[in-house]
C-alpha cells in the first residue's frame, strides 16, 4: 500500500498511473464497449468527431468507427508492447545471465553476438525482418524484441558479474549446489530487478516501433493499430487531420503513461531503499 | 493548335465522357503558347531500366517518353485514335502478313546522327521482339523488317497477325532506339538504358539517384517551334503524401498518376492556383480485379464466385474508395475502350441475400459462428486503392459468412506468393488495359501459362471454350469479326467469372494553373509533352 | 593521428567476427524473404513471359544456389569488394558513397543538435533538481520522448513548409539549382532544418533526461556536498563539478545511439524525401537487393565503430582516470 502511495506521490506518478490506467482500461474493455469487428464499415465515410453521437470520434475513409478502432488499437499496441518487451527481457536476461555466469568462450561468443546486434541499427533490422517473414502481430513483436534485447543482456551480464563475486554465491558453491541451480536460484533473482527497471522503456519503445513499422506499411492488416491508423490518416492529413491526430495523441498519451509510471516506480523504489 | 483543342472538346462533350471542367475551359481560352521555363514534376519511382523499348511500363514512360518516341501516339481525334510520331503513315496487307510504315524524314537522334528505317528494323527485331515485356507477345511472329529505302519499313510476319492489334500496340510498344548506340554488345547492359538517346522533344540531361531527373530541350526537334519548355525536372518523392504539400508550397508544378491521394483532391481543387485534371488517362485504364485461385475447391464452384461478385457493392467502391474517379466494371474490357467494349454481358448486381442464397445452394452452410469457410486474401501493395479495396472486400465477405484473412505483403513477396507459389485464395490486382485485349488482358484468364509469369492467369483456371475463343481472335484479321469475338470473350468471362472485374479507373493529374495543354491526349502523362507550356 | 589510425585498424580487425556475423545473418534473412530481386523488378516493370524471367534470373545470378551465392559474396568481400547491386546495376560502394555525405550531414547535424541542446537544457534542469525549470523541462522532454518521429516530421512539414512556407518540404537541396559555394551551403542548410529538427528533438529529450539524472546523482555525491560546504558559488559547482561528472554517461549514450539514429532516419528520410542511406536501406529491403543492404549495414557498422572510438577519446579527455580506451 505504501508502495502505491509513494508511486502516486512521485512527480508525475499520478498522471502516469492515470494515463496508464486509461490505456489499460481501453484495451481491456474494448470488446465490451465496442463489440464486433472494429474494422467493420459502420457509417458514412469521413465523418468529423463530435458531429454525430453514434460515432463520437468520427469515421475514417471507409466509414469505420474511429472510437472503436481507437479502443481496439489500444489492445494491439498493448499486446505488441508487452509481448515484445517480455520477449526482449527474457532473451536479454537469459543471454546476459548465461554469459556472465559461464564466462570464458561462451561469454566471448555471446557478447560478440550481442555486439553484432548492437552494431546494426535496430529499426532497420526490424524492418528487414518483417519484410522477410511477413507482417503479423507475432512477427512484429518478434522483430521489435530482436532489436531491443541487447540492452537487457548487457545489463544482466554486468549484474551477474557483480553478484557472482558476492558471499552468498560463494557459500552456495561451497555447499555443493549445481552451477545451473546457483544461476537460477541465487544469481538470476538478484540480477533481475535492475533489468526489469528497463521494462517501461522497452514497452514504450516497442509501441513506438510498431507504429513506425505500420507507418511504413508493414503493419498487420487484420488488426487495428494506432500506427496503421496514422498511416492511413496521413493521406488525408490536410483534409481530415483528426484521423491522424486522434491516434497520434493516443499514442503519445499511452507512451507517456508508461514512461511516467516507470519512472515514478523507479524513484519510489529508490526512496524505499534509502529509507531502509 | 486552337482548332484541334476545340474539336477535341467537341468530341469529349459529344461523347458525354465528361462535363466541361474548369481546366478545359482554361485550355480553350489560352492564347499563343509561350516558349521557355522549367517544369518541375513529382516522380514516385526511379525505374531500374529507363529504356522504353525494353520495359514498356508507365513508370518508365513517364520519364522516357519525352526522350524516346514511338512510331505513333494515342490521340483523341486522329484516325484510329492515333497521331503520327516517327511513322507518318501505316498500312496493313490483306493477308495480315505485312505492315508498311512510312517514316518521318529529316529526324535526327539526340547525338546528331540521322534517324532511318534501319533503326526501326533494329528496334523491332533486336529489342521489341526478343527483349520487351509486351513486344515478345505481340511481335512473336515478326520474321523480318524490309527497308527498301531509308524512310520505309515493312514488317513481315510468319503468320497472319491482325493489323488492328499492331495499330493498337503502336503507342506503348514501339519506342524506337538508335542502332548505332545499341548495335554492339549486350543490349540489356548498354549504358544508354539509363541515359536514353532518342529523337524526342527533350534530351536526357542528368539523373541524381534519390533526387531528380533532368531533361533539357532538344533544339533540333523535328516539329519546328516545339518543345516549348526549356527543361523538365522530375523530383523524386517516394512518399505519396509528399506531393500534395510540395504542390501547395509551389515547389513542384505537376503531380501525375494520382500521386496526390484521391481523398485530398476535393481540398486541393479549392486551392487557388491549382487545378485537378481527371482527363488524359483514357488510354491508360487500370482495372481493379479480384483474382481467384480455382485450386480451392470452394472457389472452383461458379456459384461461390457469383456469390462473391454479388457481395461487392461496386457503387460503394467507386464512391468511397475512388471518390467518384472510377467506373463500375462489367467485364474484362473497360468502358473506355470504345472499340472493344460491350455492355451486353450478364450482370452481377450487388445483392447480399442472393449471395447468401447461392452459397447455401452450393453446399456451404454457415457454421456455429456464422462462418461458411475461411480464405486468404492478398491485396496487391502497389496502390492505396488496392489495399483499401482489400479492407473493404474482407468486410463484404464477412457479410456473406466468408472469413477472409488479409495478408499484407510487399511487392516482391506479393509477386512471388500470387504468381509463382499460388499461395492465395483471393488476390486484389490492378492489371492495365493496353488498348487491345490481346496485349495484356486475355492472359489474365487464358490457361497453360507457366508459373511465375506476373499479371497472368495463375489461378489454375482452365476453360477450353474460352481458350479457343482467345486463340481464334488472335488470328482473326477482319477488325469487325475480331471485335465480335472479343465481345463474346467479355460475355463468357462475365458469365463464368474466372476473375471478378470490380471497377476501372484512370489517374488524376494535379497541376499549377500555369501548366498549359495538360491532358490533350489519352496517354498524356506518358506522351512527349512537346506542346506543354508554362504561362506566366 | 597515426595512433588513432592504428587504433581504428585494430578495432576494425577486432570487429571482423562481429561483422561476419552481421553479413551472414543479413544475407540469410533477406534470402529467406519471399520473392527475389527479379520478383521485385517485375512488380514495377509491367511483367514479362517465362523465358524472359528465366533469362533475368540467370543474368542476375539468382539461378545459383544459396550457398554458392553466399560463398561468392563473401569471396568478393574478402577482396574488399562490396559487390554489385542488381537493382541499380552499379557497384554497391559507388551507390553508398553517393548517399553517404547526405546521411553524415543529416545525422551529424541531428546528433549535434540533440547532444548540444540536450546537454545544455539538462544542465539547466539539473542545476536545481526539483525547481520549476527542472519540472518543466523534465515533463516536456518526457512528452517529447513519447512522440513518434514520423509524426513529428509530418506535423513540422505541414506547419513550416506548407502553411507558413518558410522552409522547403523535402529533398536535400534545390534540385538542379546550379548554386555553388556559400549559396549552395545555405540552400542545403535550409533543406536540413526540418528533418534535423524532427530527428534531433526526439533524441534531444533522451540526452536531456540522461544529463539531468546524472546531475541529480552527482549532487548527492561527497565532492558536491564538500564543495557546497566550502562555500563555492553554486554556478561554479554546477559547471565545474556536477555537469562535468554527468557528461560522462551522456558521452556513453552518444556511442550507443549512433546506430539507432540511422534506423530512425529511415522514417525521417522517407517523410522528407532525403536521399540518404536510411531510405536507401528501405529500398534495398523492398527490392531484395542483398549486397546493397549488407553494404549499408557494414557502412553503418564502420560508422558506429568510428563514433565509439571518438567517444572513447572524448571520455579520456573528460575523465583523466580512464587511461586505456574503455570496453567496446
Amino acid at each position: 500500500m505504501s508502495g502505491l502511495r509513494r508511486l502516486l506521490g512521485a512527480p508525475g506518478g499520478l498522471l502516469g498511473v492515470a494515463l496508464l490506467a486509461a490505456f489499460l482500461l481501453a484495451a481491456l474493455l474494448a470488446p465490451l464497449a465496442f463489440p464486433g469487428d472494429p474494422q467493420a464499415i459502420a457509417g458514412p465515410p469521413l465523418l468529423r468527431p463530435f458531429a454525430d453521437a453514434a460515432w463520437p470520434l468520427g469515421t475514417d475513409r471507409l466509414g469505420r468507427d474511429v472510437a472503436a478502432e481507437l479502443a481496439h488499437g489500444a489492445r494491439t499496441s498493448l499486446a505488441v508492447g508487452l509481448v515484445a518487451a517480455a520477449a526482449a527481457l527474457a532473451l536479454g536476461s537469459l543471454v546476459g545471465t548465461l554469459s556472465g555466469f559461464a564466462g570464458g568462450v561462451l561469454d566471448e561468443m555471446l557478447m560478440r553476438i550481442t555486439e553484432a546486434f548492437q552494431t546494426v541499427p535496430g529499426f532497420l533490422l526490424a524492418l528487414a525482418f518483417v519484410s522477410s517473414v511477413g507482417p503479423s502481430l507475432a512477427v512484429l513483436s518478434a522483430a521489435i524484441a530482436l532489436a531491443a534485447w541487447t540492452g537487457p543482456a548487457r545489463l544482466a551480464r554486468a549484474e551477474v558479474l557483480s553478484i557472482r563475486a558476492r558471499d552468498y554465491v560463494a557459500a552456495a558453491r561451497v555447499a555443493g549446489m549445481h552451477p545451473v541451480e546457483i544461476a537460477l536460484r541465487e544469481v538470476l533473482p538478484n540480477a533481475l530487478p535492475p533489468v526489469l527497471a528497463l521494462a517501461s522503456v522497452i514497452v514504450a519503445q516497442a509501441i513506438l516501433a510498431e507504429a513506425a513499422l505500420s507507418f511504413l506499411g508493414l503493419g498487420d492488416p487484420n488488426r487495428v493499430t494506432w500506427g496503421g491508423m496514422i498511416a492511413e490518416g496521413r493521406t488525408v492529413l490536410r483534409s481530415a487531420p483528426f484521423l491522424s491526430i486522434v491516434p497520434g495523441l493516443a499514442l503519445v498519451a499511452a507512451v507517456l503513461g508508461v514512461h511516467l509510471t516507470g519512472e515514478a516506480a523507479v524513484e519510489a523504489q529508490a526512496a524505499r531503499r534509502s529509507l531502509a | 493548335m486552337k482548332r484541334q483543342i476545340i474539336s477535341r472538346r467537341g468530341v469529349l462533350l459529344a461523347s458525354g465522357a465528361l462535363v466541361a471542367s474548369g481546366a478545359l475551359l482554361r485550355i480553350a481560352r489560352a492564347q499563343a503558347p509561350r516558349a521557355g521555363g522549367r517544369l518541375t514534376v513529382a516522380a514516385d519511382s526511379e525505374p531500374r531500366n529507363l529504356n522504353p523499348a525494353i520495359v514498356a511500363s508507365n513508370g518508365v514512360f513517364f520519364v522516357a517518353s519525352k526522350v524516346v518516341e514511338p512510331l505513333a501516339e494515342a490521340s483523341f481525334d486522329g484516325p484510329d485514335g492515333l497521331a503520327p510520331r516517327l511513322a507518318t503513315a501505316w498500312k496493313g496487307s490483306e493477308d495480315g502478313l505485312s505492315v508498311t510504315f512510312a517514316l518521318r524524314q529529316g529526324v535526327k537522334w539526340h547525338d546528331g546522327k540521322p534517324f532511318t528505317a534501319a533503326d526501326v528494323a533494329f528496334s523491332a527485331l533486336k529489342v521489341w521482339k526478343p527483349l520487351q515485356n509486351l513486344g515478345r507477345v505481340v511481335f512473336k511472329d515478326l520474321e523480318a523488317v524490309d527497308t527498301p529505302d531509308d524512310h520505309t519499313a515493312i514488317f513481315r510476319f510468319a503468320r497472319p497477325t491482325p493489323f488492328q492489334l499492331i495499330r493498337n500496340a503502336l503507342p506503348a510498344l514501339t519506342s524506337v532506339v538508335p542502332e548505332h548506340v545499341f548495335g554492339s554488345g549486350d543490349i540489356a547492359e548498354n549504358p544508354a538504358n539509363n541515359k536514353p538517346v532518342g529523337t524526342g522533344p527533350f534530351r536526357f540531361a542528368e539523373h541524381r539517384p534519390g533526387e531528380f531527373y533532368r531533361l533539357e530541350k532538344n533544339p533540333d526537334y523535328w516539329e519546328k517551334g516545339q518543345p516549348y519548355l526549356d527543361e523538365i525536372v522530375y523530383r523524386v518523392m517516394p512518399d505519396r503524401s509528399a506531393a500534395a504539400g510540395a504542390l501547395e508550397a509551389g515547389e513542384i508544378e505537376l503531380a501525375a498518376f494520382s500521386m496526390v491521394p484521391l481523398a485530398d483532391l476535393a481540398r486541393l481543387a479549392k486551392v487557388p492556383g491549382l487545378k485537378v485534371v481527371p482527363e488524359g488517362y483514357e488510354a491508360l485504364t487500370y482495372q481493379l480485379v479480384v483474382e481467384i485461385n480455382h485450386r480451392r475447391k470452394e472457389l472452383a464452384d461458379r456459384k461461390v464466385r457469383q456469390a462473391i461478385a454479388h457481395a461487392i457493392d461496386k457503387d460503394f467502391v467507386v464512391k468511397t474508395i475512388f471518390l467518384g474517379y472510377a467506373t463500375p466494371a462489367t467485364g474484362p474490357v473497360p468502358k473506355s475502350s470504345k472499340e472493344f467494349y460491350t455492355a451486353d454481358v450478364p450482370a452481377t448486381a450487388f445483392d447480399v441475400d442472393k449471395a447468401n442464397q447461392l452459397l447455401d445452394e452450393a453446399g456451404y452452410p454457415r457454421g456455429g459462428d456464422g462462418t461458411r469457410f475461411r480464405l486468404k486474401l492478398l491485396p496487391a501493395p502497389y496502390f492505396n486503392e488496392t489495399r483499401q479495396f482489400g479492407d473493404y472486400l474482407k468486410q463484404a465477405l464477412a457479410k456473406i459468412g466468408i472469413d477472409a484473412e488479409l495478408v499484407n505483403n510487399d511487392a516482391a513477396a506479393h509477386q512471388k506468393a500470387v504468381y509463382t507459389d499460388h499461395a492465395f485464395d483471393l488476390a486484389v490486382g490492378p492489371p492495365v488495359f493496353r488498348g487491345d485485349p490481346a496485349i495484356s488482358t486475355t492472359i489474365l484468364v487464358e490457361s497453360g501459362i507457366p508459373d511465375g509469369v506476373p499479371f497472368s492467369n495463375q489461378g489454375g483456371y482452365a476453360n477450353p471454350e474460352l481458350d479457343a475463343l482467345i486463340a481464334k481472335a488472335a488470328g482473326t484479321l477482319d477488325p469487325a469479326a475480331r471485335v465480335e469475338l472479343y465481345r463474346q470473350f467479355q460475355r463468357l468471362v462475365a458469365e463464368d467469372l474466372p476473375l471478378i472485374n470490380v471497377v476501372d479507373w484512370g489517374f488524376i493529374t494535379v497541376a499549377s494553373d500555369k501548366v498549359m495543354n495538360v491532358a490533350d491526349n489519352p496517354r498524356w502523362a506518358v506522351s512527349n509533352w512537346a506542346d506543354t507550356w508554362l504561362a506566366t | 593521428m597515426s595512433r588513432a589510425f592504428a587504433l581504428l585498424r585494430r578495432r576494425l580487425l577486432g570487429s571482423i567476427p562481429v561483422l561476419l556475423l552481421v553479413v551472414v545473418g543479413t544475407f540469410l534473412m533477406l534470402e529467406a524473404a519471399p520473392g527475389d530481386a527479379v520478383d521485385a523488378y517485375l512488380a514495377t516493370s509491367g511483367g514479362g513471359d517465362a523465358a524472359l524471367i528465366a533469362a533475368l534470373r540467370e543474368a542476375w545470378g539468382l539461378d545459383r544456389s544459396l550457398l554458392a551465392r553466399l560463398a561468392a559474396y563473401l569471396w568478393s568481400l574478402a577482396h574488399l569488394d562490396l559487390g554489385w547491386s542488381v537493382t541499380f546495376s552499379r557497384p554497391v560502394l559507388e551507390i553508398i558513397l553517393e548517399r553517404l555525405p547526405t546521411t553524415l550531414l543529416l545525422m551529424g547535424s541531428a546528433t549535434a543538435l540533440s547532444f548540444g541542446l540536450g546537454a545544455a537544457l539538462g544542465i539547466v534542469a539539473g542545476a536545481r533538481p526539483g525547481s520549476a525549470a527542472d519540472r518543466l523541462l523534465s515533463a516536456g522532454s518526457l512528452a517529447l520522448y513519447a512522440v513518434p518521429g514520423f509524426w513529428l516530421g509530418l506535423v513540422l512539414l505541414v506547419l513550416f513548409s506548407v502553411e507558413l512556407r518558410w522552409l522547403p518540404s523535402g529533398g536535400i537541396e534545390s534540385i538542379a539549382s546550379g548554386l555553388s559555394g556559400f549559396a549552395r551551403a545555405a540552400d542545403v542548410a535550409r533543406h536540413l532544418v526540418l528533418p534535423v529538427t524532427a530527428l534531433g528533438l526526439i533524441y534531444m529529450a533522451l540526452y536531456l533526461r540522461v544529463m539531468r539524472a546524472g546531475m541529480a546523482e552527482a549532487w548527492r555525491m561527497e565532492f558536491a556536498l564538500a564543495a557546497r560546504a566550502r562555500g563555492i558559488p553554486r554556478r561554479r559547482i554546477v559547471l565545474r563539478h556536477i555537469a562535468r561528472n554527468a557528461l560522462l554517461p551522456l558521452v556513453t549514450m552518444l556511442g550507443l545511439q549512433s546506430a539507432q539514429m540511422l534506423g530512425g532516419s529511415v522514417v525521417i528520410e522517407t517523410v522528407f524525401s532525403v536521399p540518404g542511406l536510411g531510405r536507401l536501406a528501405g529500398e534495398a529491403v523492398s527490392s531484395r537487393d542483398t549486397p546493397l543492404l549488407i553494404g549499408i549495414i557494414l557502412m553503418s557498422a564502420v560508422l558506429v565503430i568510428v563514433v565509439n572510438l571518438a567517444v572513447d577519446w572524448l571520455y579520456g579527455l573528460l575523465d583523466p582516470r580512464v587511461l586505456a580506451p574503455g570496453p567496446a
